[in-house]
């Protein structure tokens, strides 16, 4: 038998398998999302593209058992969240405790004391895009990881709560408290603009 | 919203209306409890003013999320990963 050089064998040409197609239309277009998501839970950039590819290559592995019928942006989040479970748990790392707010008064009492002294109005003239982006990126991931899911890409309680496997109410108290926290921030970002140092025109009446 | 309308809503006091804020911008109120709530901040300029705050902070919010978009790099790496797995897209482009 004559030898045979291994490099001078052909790879068989790869079959296309079933569901590859629909991988392609169905999963693949959420992208976008699962990489918002995924810097929402990641410390930084590197560790959320890690997270982005490791989700897809889950979803690839597990595609037979997606329903067709089913939410598919939904189901990428929560691989997505796994597999970020799965790095922290191997870091060696236990994730914050956080506590939350049980209702939207907390955030409106915050307002109400803006408005009385000026701040809500110097807030309006701000540019809140560069506001936000920087209160955002102070808020811890199980914060971060809730207002991505409600606020970003709409969804219910419900089923932010079945992306990140935790109560609804935790969703709620979770999401209610970052919405605070923000707040705070857009409102701290209008004080050291130095525009309220005027006092607000109801007390110079 | 009609005074008809208005009194048969159930009614509803500022600091209940203002724990709800967000539940109902979120629409995760019940329709009697939405009906309700939008019958008190027609009716109370206070309250309104919070919520035409929060509605343009979540508004402001949704847009500074949604800008965010996965470098192209980042989409042909995870292609080149998901085709090293077998993958064969049909189409092309992620």
């Amino acid at each position: 038998m004559l030898p045979v050089d291994p490099a001078t064998i052909p790879d068989p040409a790869p079959a296309s398998r079933p569901g590859d197609s629909s991988f392609e239309q169905t999963a693949l277009p959420w992208l976008d999302a699962v990489y918002r998501f995924a810097r929402s839970l990641a410390r930084n950039e590197a560790d959320a593209d890690d997270l982005v590819q490791e989700t897809f290559l889950r979803a690839l592995r597990a595609w037979h058992t997606f329903h067709a019928d089913g939410d598919c942006r939904r189901w990428l989040f929560a691989i997505c969240h796994n597999a970020h479970l799965g790095g922290i748990r191997q870091a060696g790392r236990r994730p914050a405790a956080v506590d939350g707010d049980i209702d939207s008064l907390p955030a409106v009492l915050l307002h109400h004391l803006a408005v009385k002294d000026g701040t809500d109005e110097l807030l309006a003239r701000l540019d809140l895009r560069p506001a936000l982006s920087r209160a955002l990126a102070t808020l811890s991931e199980p914060f971060r990881a809730v207002v991505l899911l409600v606020d970003g890409e709409g969804h219910t309680y419900t089923s932010a709560a079945e992306v990140l496997g935790v109560p609804v109410g935790t969703v709620r108290s979770r999401l209610f408290r970052a919405r605070r926290l923000l707040q705070e921030s857009l409102f701290a970002c209008a004080r050291d603009a130095g525009l309220t140092t005027e006092p607000p025109l109801s007390d110079s009446r | 919203m009609t005074n008809a309308v208005l009194d048969r809503v159930e009614q509803m006091d500022c600091q209940t209306a203002m724990r709800q804020l967000w539940d109902y911008l979120d629409t995760e109120l019940t329709e009697a409890r939405a009906l309700a709530m939008r019958a008190h901040l027609v009716t109370c300029g206070p309250c309104y003013g919070h919520y035409d705050f929060a509605r343009h902070f979540l508004d402001a919010l949704e847009a500074q999320l949604q800008a965010q978009v996965a470098p192209r790099i980042l989409h042909a790496r995870v292609l080149g990963a998901l085709r090293a797995e077998g993958f064969q897209p049909q189409f092309g482009e992620v």
